[in-house]
């Protein structure tokens, strides 16, 4: 009786090892342990057999059943995980995904909220400003009288005699000190316009970011402190200041503020024309006649004040040669930001 | 301005490399633009700014600035005039300043037996260095000392003088001047002119007039040294677009004390190299001498904006150097420099003056950075322009691109879009900016059409000023936000006029606007027609609404304007008011926690006329249906039944915050809406 069973167990497992699928796996269980099955063929045939021999037997048999469901059990994982196989599905994962609308913010505003960012952490507020002007605030509250030959520094579109298209955001200067009282920080972004010829590097408009902080006593060591740590920040890297001697009617001293270049290290290339510099400002301190104007009493406060073009930075960050793209809604060049 | 680099030496005690020259220039006076080989010199182009144009458009001025920041001493040019007591220049010449207030002085030299030839060949390459073309010893010397001293001046011939006269006056309404070039010029009561007995001979201080000019038989040469007040010169120079050496010198002001040196230098000079004999006696009309003024510098004042205690003494060994008097006083406790700018020095006027030039020739290296203490502003951004960043995101993060357009139109955009009330600039450089624009609209439409050739899709966004007459007077009018959406292969009528009903509910909804509506209902009363009426398709607008406050408008562009662009595809476009929409935005709005109890959602699909509204539907359902019906989503619209009626499907969500609602009750609330649609003569599918 016992051959019996090794042999069946021998089958089985010859049998199992043959199985491939789920189906064939049942088959052989049914075979097996089904009520028809080979077990169950010994178990009818046991009443035949003396009550010692049952008691061996079937334990036989139940050691017999214990092992087939452990190896079917392994079996039909075995199944199941080839089951799994998704050959079946494949698909090209390598196509591309799919086109989503996608929106892109103008290179300026990236660079303008970097600068603003920058400057809010120096304690600058960001003031907004408007862009036609009375030739009164661009000019005349700025030192810059009627007639007066500085004002050829700056082609200017008249709208009327009084009005005019602002060439500089400085009018802000004046404008917010009529308003608010010292000590103040600000900056002041926004377009201004030139009456010239539009080429690779000059427009009718482009953008400015004007500063201004006044209080006590406030130096040209305050500025070079602040604009060198504005640009230090804006390039992730320490930038060298220096200041050349400079006009505009509405600051004394007067001075253009130049970084070591960003591209070279001030070692000499071919953007800082080999001078290791880069022209990025005008600014100095506040003439006493624009504390006048804005109603201060103009030896009492002492301020900086600065204006730089937007767009130089924009160009300078991203390689762009053309100014004339930044003022057109050409895709194939907002696509890049 | 261009300099030669051998003439700066001269007046140097030791002469600078050329290089040399524009590194210290730089720093601290002037920047140096080139620095070129010109022959056996250097050519330095020198950006003069206009507070120095009167004392530094001149090799001697340039060369003080050197030798007060190099410390090299100045050497002066020479000027022998030995007169011939035997003539007498009143005898060759009269002169009458009845313009007085126009030309503070007016001085002349009388040179004759001249010899008119070409000038020294050292003298020619020095003006052509500078630019000027060689002419003659007489006219090359006049310029020569132009460009030495910064003194325009002007040479006549004597004997064609009418009435040995020169009469410096206001010209008559209508009277006309030729000029050398052989320009002629109608002169008006604002032009001062030179004149003789007749006629004039000259535009005061920018150009001379054909007459009395120097030419190879020559023989008695009256040299004109004038000072003209700036303002009158820079109008005629202005009026007339005539900028001469001589109108950029004059219009920035000149040293009244300067015309007497600069005559004295060229009559030596046209001595040596022109033969002449010196007439004795100077004409000289100056009958309100300048006076000199006094500073008073706050040493500590100056300390304090520099960020640098520079010892007085060294304050005043600068001013020195600059040939600037000063000399240190107390007064009250508090230490002052005193000082008395020379008549060439028009620009220092005051104590910040006397600051910037002790800082720039110390050199601003000097001074160090140093961080600013005192008391800490929060830093503010207004509210506008953190709203304007917000709403660029929005419609970024929605797939629309931001554009920056210029803020002008041209002529032909005013013709094509029938734009009425447009600012109009005075000078405009281009006709393609001769107006400032009312509307965003006209250059983005402008963006798209070029797009349209590299992209099948384009979504373009701006935010922007706009400009108007307001009551007939120009005005900075509105800042607004404008989208433009085009689309190739369209699948359905309009869809770009959807998609952007689609992106105002996402700008507003991010905005906290919840109440936003479409107003088709537009007046077409003509006169208070808004102008983008004229140019959206009629059937196709809407006005975007809040409550009745109109922000904006979307629309469809009009086939006309599309096919005046010469554009092929539809075009959809919104503009909004940004004040208005941000007034409106509020950004508390309050958290509505998810219902805790089941929705019980329904369809219902109703069968109306094709012309009947969505929105009147919609109405008609949200009233009925009352506060339980939480949202109704149209999902399905079949148009193109019989009798030109269209389906529409619609899904009811039912919801409570406080209960599960029961099936009963909904059954309830359907037949009242399907009731007041029926009433509406309208077929409800059940």
């Amino acid at each position: 009786m016992q051959n019996i069973i090794e042999e069946l167990k021998k089958k089985f497992k010859e049998e199992l090892q043959k199985v491939s699928d789920k189906k064939l796996l049942e088959d052989l269980r049914v075979r097996y342990l089904g009520r028809n099955g080979e077990l169950n063929k010994i178990l009818r045939g046991l009443k035949e057999l003396s009550e010692e021999e049952r008691v061996q037997v079937g334990r036989y048999i139940n050691e017999f059943k214990k092992e087939i469901s452990e190896l079917m059990e392994t079996a039909e994982e075995k199944i199941k995980q080839m089951a799994e196989d998704f050959s079946k599905e494949w698909l090209d994962v390598t196509a591309p995904g799919a086109k989503l609308p996608q929106g892109h913010l103008h290179p300026r505003t990236i660079v303008l909220r970097k600068v603003e960012e920058i400057f809010q952490s120096l304690g600058f507020s960001v003031v907004d400003s408007r862009e036609m002007e009375t030739d009164y605030y661009n000019f005349q509250a700025l030192n810059f009288p009627k007639d007066h030959p500085a004002r050829d520094m700056q082609d200017t579109f008249y709208i009327t005699d009084e009005l005019l298209m602002r060439t500089q955001t400085s009018p802000n200067q004046v404008r917010y000190m009529e308003k608010h009282n010292p000590p103040l920080r600000i900056i002041v972004p926004g377009k201004v316009f030139r009456r010239d010829a539009s080429d690779a590097t000059h427009e009718s408009q482009f953008y400015q970011v004007e500063g201004l902080m006044v209080d006590k006593h406030i130096s040209i060591g305050h500025f070079k402190a602040v604009i060198g740590e504005f640009f230090s920040q804006l390039y992730g890297q320490k930038i060298k200041i220096r200041l050349r001697p400079s006009y505009f009617p509405f600051t004394e001293p007067s001075f253009e503020p130049d970084i070591s270049c960003t591209f070279c290290d001030g070692r000499g290339c071919r953007i800082c024309k080999n001078t290791g510099w880069l022209e990025m400002a005008g600014a100095g301190m506040v003439h006493p006649f624009v504390f006048k104007s804005a109603g201060y009493s103009p030896y009492e406060w002492q301020g900086f004040a600065f204006g730089f073009g937007l767009d130089r930075l924009v160009m300078m960050k991203y390689k762009i040669n053309d100014m004339r793209v930044l003022n057109f809604g050409d895709l194939r060049f907002l696509k890049q930001f | 301005m261009k300099f030669s680099a051998n003439w700066l030496n001269e007046y140097l005690q030791k002469p600078l490399k050329p290089q040399e020259i524009a590194d210290l220039l730089t720093m601290h006076a002037f920047e140096v633009e080139t620095c070129e080989k010109f022959g056996k010199d250097f050519v330095l182009d020198i950006k003069v700014l206009p507070d120095r144009a009167h004392d530094c458009m001149s090799h001697i001025g340039i060369a003080k600035e050197l030798a007060a920041i190099s410390g090299l001493g100045f050497i002066e040019s020479k000027a022998n005039i030995s007169e011939d007591k035997k003539i007498k220049a009143k005898d060759f010449i009269f002169v009458e300043v009845p313009s007085g207030d126009l030309c503070p002085r007016y001085s002349m030299r009388v040179l004759s037996d001249v010899k008119v030839a070409p000038s020294p060949k050292w003298m020619q390459e020095r003006l052509a260095a500078c630019g000027l073309r060689p002419i003659s010893n007489i006219v090359d010397i006049t310029n020569y000392v132009m460009i030495e001293t910064g003194q325009p001046l002007h040479a006549f011939d004597v004997d064609k003088v009418g009435g040995k006269k020169i009469i410096v006056r206001r010209a008559n309404e209508g009277e006309q001047i030729t000029t050398l070039e052989g320009k002629t010029y109608k002169l008006s009561n604002q032009n001062l002119v030179i004149a003789d007995e007749k006629v004039a001979i000259g535009i005061a201080g920018i150009k001379g007039g054909e007459g009395p000019e120097i030419d190879e038989k020559t023989k008695v040469v009256v040299i004109e040294s004038a000072n003209f007040e700036p303002t009158n010169i820079r109008r005629t120079s202005k009026a007339f677009n005539l900028r001469t050496d001589a109108s950029i010198r004059f219009e920035n002001g000149l040293d009244p004390e300067l015309t007497i040196k600069a005559l004295g230098r060229a009559a030596s000079l046209m001595a040596e190299f022109a033969g002449g004999r010196v007439a004795s006696g100077l004409i000289d009309v100056y009958p309100n001498k300048v006076k000199p003024r006094k500073i008073f510098a706050d040493v500590e004042w100056i300390q304090g904006l520099l960020g640098l205690p520079v010892k007085i003494q060294e304050m005043v060994n600068i001013l020195k150097r600059l040939d600037v008097p000063a000399k240190i006083i107390k007064k009250n406790k508090k230490t002052f420099i005193e000082v008395t700018p020379p008549s060439s020095r028009l620009d220092l006027r005051a104590q910040e003056d006397i600051a910037e030039e002790i800082a720039r020739i110390m050199g601003y290296d000097k001074i160090p950075a140093t961080v600013p203490s005192g008391i800490l502003i929060p830093a503010a951004k207004e509210e506008n322009l953190i709203y304007e960043d917000k709403i660029k995101d929005i419609l970024v993060g929605a797939g629309w691109s931001e554009a920056q357009n210029y803020s002008f139109i041209s002529d032909a955009d005013v013709k094509t879009f029938e734009i009425v009330k447009q600012v109009e600039i005075k000078n405009p450089f281009s006709q393609d900016q001769k107006y400032l624009r009312p509307t965003l609209i006209v250059n983005l439409l402008k963006n798209v059409k070029e797009n349209l050739k590299y992209f099948d899709g384009v979504r373009l966004f701006e935010i922007g000023r706009s400009f108007t007459m307001v009551g007939g007077n120009p005005a900075e009018w509105k800042n607004k936000i404008a989208a433009v959406v085009s689309n190739k292969n369209a699948k359905r009528p309009a869809e770009g006029l959807f998609e952007l009903k689609g992106l105002v509910h996402i700008l507003f909804e991010k905005l906290g606007i919840d109440d936003v509506w479409f107003d088709d209902e537009i007046s077409s009363d003509s006169s208070v027609m808004p102008f983008w009426l004229k140019y959206t398709h009629p059937a196709r607008r809407a006005q975007i609404k809040s409550g009745q406050n109109q922000i904006g408008w979307v629309g469809e562009i009009k086939p006309k304007i599309l096919s005046a662009m010469e554009i092929k595809e539809k075009i959809s476009v919104f503009e909004l008011d940004f004040s208005e929409v941000i007034r409106i935005a509020s950004e508390e709005r309050e958290y509505i926690p998810p219902s805790k109890y089941p929705a019980i959602i329904r369809d219902l699909a109703i069968v109306v006329e094709q012309t009947t509204k969505i929105e009147t539907v919609l109405n008609i359902i949200e009233i009925a249906g009352g506060p339980l019906l939480q949202d109704t989503d149209i999902f399905d619209i079949y148009e193109g039944l019989v009798d030109y009626k269209k389906s529409l499907a619609f899904r009811l969500i039912y919801q409570s915050d406080e209960r599960s609602l029961s099936d009963a009750e909904i059954n309830k609330l359907m037949e009242k809406i399907i009731k007041s649609l029926e009433e509406k003569g309208w077929e409800v599918r059940k």
